[in-house]
């Protein structure tokens, strides 16, 4: 059996990514058939954001990936160096 | 029909359903909701798929399971073979 912690982690992701797609779905599908002077808009960005901040945290991945795969491999190399 | 040329015409056919609808190239002229809700339609796709992702990943780590009998299983072969090694002479 998983230990607990491993149990709250994996519960936690999964409550995450639920919460972040239902949001995400609101307001991308559902936003542009709700009246501009609704209350729901109040609680979303303007919509051009729906795609940069996807954008912007796809980069930041993406660099952090980069600088991740650079360390390791950098690591790697110094001992044949040694030699 | 390999499996590629499937995907791929599936793809293109969902990019052109998307292209139609965003772009208005047929001067259907959709009502301004459905342009609203295609335009970012590959990032919200992509989104979810991160989201399903994320939630399969989150899933399978708190139902991660200890194989206990077959710990036990593989422990008693290994004495088993052990034996069978020591007995034809090998030392270990």
């Amino acid at each position: 059996m998983a230990s607990g912690a491993d149990r709250t982690a994996g519960m936690g992701l999964v409550l995450f990514s639920l919460l972040l797609f239902s949001y995400y779905t609101v307001w991308v599908i559902v936003l542009p058939f709700v009246d501009a002077d609704h209350v729901l808009h109040r609680y979303f960005l303007p919509r051009e954001f729906s795609v940069i901040l996807p954008g912007v945290a796809g980069v930041v991945l993406l660099l952090c990936i980069a600088a991740f795969t650079a360390v390791v491999l950098l690591k790697n190399h110094k001992p044949k160096k040694m030699d | 029909m390999t499996k590629l040329m499937q995907w791929l015409f599936g793809v293109s056919l969902l990019a052109t359903a998307w292209a139609v609808v965003t772009f208005d190239l047929f001067g259907l002229s959709f009502p301004p909701e459905y342009r609203e809700v295609a335009w970012p339609m590959p990032v919200y796709l992509l989104v979810s798929f991160g989201c399903f992702s994320l939630a399969t990943v989150g899933y399978r780590v708190a139902t991660f399971n200890d194989c206990d009998e077959a710990a036990r299983e593989l422990q008693d072969q290994i004495k088993e073979a052990k034996e069978d090694l020591r007995k034809k002479g090998l030392k270990l």
